[in-house]
């Protein structure tokens, strides 16, 4: 086997400006994401019914699918069925908004059910309208509980983007596939990709540590 | 005027008739000690009150509001009606203090600085002043649910309801709770109490009610009722919490 590792170091700006948009898009799909989820969880948890049918509907049709089918039929299917047209990477960040935007509601709604009916009625007890109960009482025990799994999410999230070198992203895997096609340095090439990943998750469980650490799970 | 007015309430659970056509008037500065076998609708009737349970029939009046007047009406009621829980239930995120301050601050619209004074005054008459700023974690279970009595007290309630609120404690840990009740009672406090201490219905209950069935199957003078009881159910019922 013949490998050159310092063909690595060529390539470095180009596979950091790569992970500088995965960066992009996983921040920007989260953020979105995050706003969606808490709003669907919480049509879900308190919902009137229709509300949360309507959150139900959008959960199941996103789990139900692959989110490669998901960013396809956001770029190719919907300028055929709508005429709308949007570009590889705003395709890319609405997948991710509406992808982890459904995971993240059903998380929402865990964190929220988990808390003891019994806190809720003390709050109703004293005289609280319920979104007071849901602003002081609940609301900041389900933000503890759900630290871990909307890590879990995030971390899930930045790596679903590579699959979006199907629509051409130029995020790190796509950069790294097209350095590879003119190169074949296949060993050295997917080594470093894979490196910058899990510098980039590493990170990423790293912060959330801190956070935890800092708020007392009750 | 009675401060609390039960007229025909019912309340079903689907098919389960849990308080059958309740008729019950109590007054200000009454105590009166709820007992009765489990299921006999006693927890439910005190839920009622402060529309914790909806009730499904007849009109249930506090402070002459009733719990069927909508929600703004209904939180006046429990702004009137303070409750302690079996489980005691206070914010675990918050220390005694700011349990105790949480009403004021939040329901009844005082400041910070108000709101703990208030906090601080009614810790010290549950005894607890010196755990103002531990987390309800780090109390024990007697002393936790002296602190929520302290919270249900800071709104500055007209009657407090108490739910078993010594059923989940150790035995030597009951009678700082009941002593709390105790000189709630003697300063005048209109108290509904479901509980199995006996001693306590004897001691400081002004009146007993006896239910069974959904309905109030006795409803007397303590005292007579304990110690002569007529009614063989609940002659029944009573020897078997002894």
């Amino acid at each position: 086997m013949n490998t050159d590792w310092s063909v690595i170091t060529g390539f470095l700006p180009e596979l950091l400006d790569g992970a500088e948009m995965t960066l992009y898009i996983t921040l920007v799909g989260l953020a979105g994401g995050m706003a969606v989820g808490v709003v669907a969880g919480l049509m879900r948890a308190y919902g009137h019914w229709t509300l949360n049918y309507v959150a139900m509907a959008y959960i199941e049709l996103i789990r139900g699918t692959p989110i490669v089918v998901q960013v396809m039929f956001l770029y190719f299917a919907l300028p055929v069925l709508a005429s709308i047209r949007i570009d590889p990477l705003t395709a890319a960040m609405i997948a991710i908004v509406v992808n982890a935007g459904a995971y993240i509601a059903e998380i929402v709604r865990g964190a929220l059910q988990s808390i003891s009916r019994g806190l809720a009625e003390a709050g109703l007890a004293l005289g609280l309208p319920r979104w007071k109960v849901l602003v002081y009482i609940v609301g900041p025990l389900a933000f503890r509980r759900l630290i871990p799994p909307l890590g879990n999410q995030c971390i899930v999230s930045l790596k679903d983007t590579s699959l979006f070198i199907v629509i051409g992203v130029s995020e790190l895997t796509r950069t790294g596939q097209e350095i590879m096609a003119a190169n074949f340095r296949a060993v050295e090439i997917w080594t470093a990709i894979a490196a910058i990943y899990l510098i980039m998750t590493g990170t990423l469980t790293l912060l959330l540590r801190v956070i935890e650490r800092r708020l007392r799970i009750l | 005027m009675s401060i609390i007015q039960f007229r025909g309430v019912s309340k079903h659970f689907d098919e389960l008739r849990v308080l059958d056509e309740v008729d019950l008037s109590i007054e200000q500065g009454e105590v009166v000690v709820l007992i009765g076998p489990s299921g006999s609708g006693k927890s439910t009737l005190l839920r009622c009150i402060n529309g914790l349970e909806q009730i499904t029939g007849g009109d249930l009046r506090v402070d002459d509001i009733s719990v069927l007047a909508g929600n703004a009406r209904l939180r006046e009621i429990r702004q009137e009606a303070g409750m302690v829980f079996q489980q005691f239930n206070l914010f675990p995120q918050l220390t005694a203090l700011q349990n105790v301050a949480f009403g004021p601050r939040h329901v009844r619209g005082k400041s910070r600085r108000e709101a703990e004074e208030i906090g601080l005054e009614l810790l010290d008459k549950v005894g607890l002043k010196e755990r103002a700023h531990h987390y309800p974690a780090e109390l024990s279970g007697g002393q936790q649910q002296r602190v929520a009595i302290a919270r249900a007290l800071a709104v500055r309630p007209k009657v407090m309801l108490f739910d078993e609120p010594t059923s989940a404690l150790d035995p030597e840990l009951k009678q700082e709770v009941l002593n709390v009740m105790r000189n709630l009672a003697e300063e005048g406090m209109t108290m509904v109490v479901v509980t199995h201490e006996m001693a306590f219905a004897r001691q400081v209950g002004s009146r007993l009610i006896f239910m069974e069935h959904g309905k109030i199957a006795v409803d007397g003078d303590p005292c007579e009722m304990l110690c002569n009881p007529t009614n063989p159910r609940l002659k029944d019922f009573l020897r078997h919490v002894h």
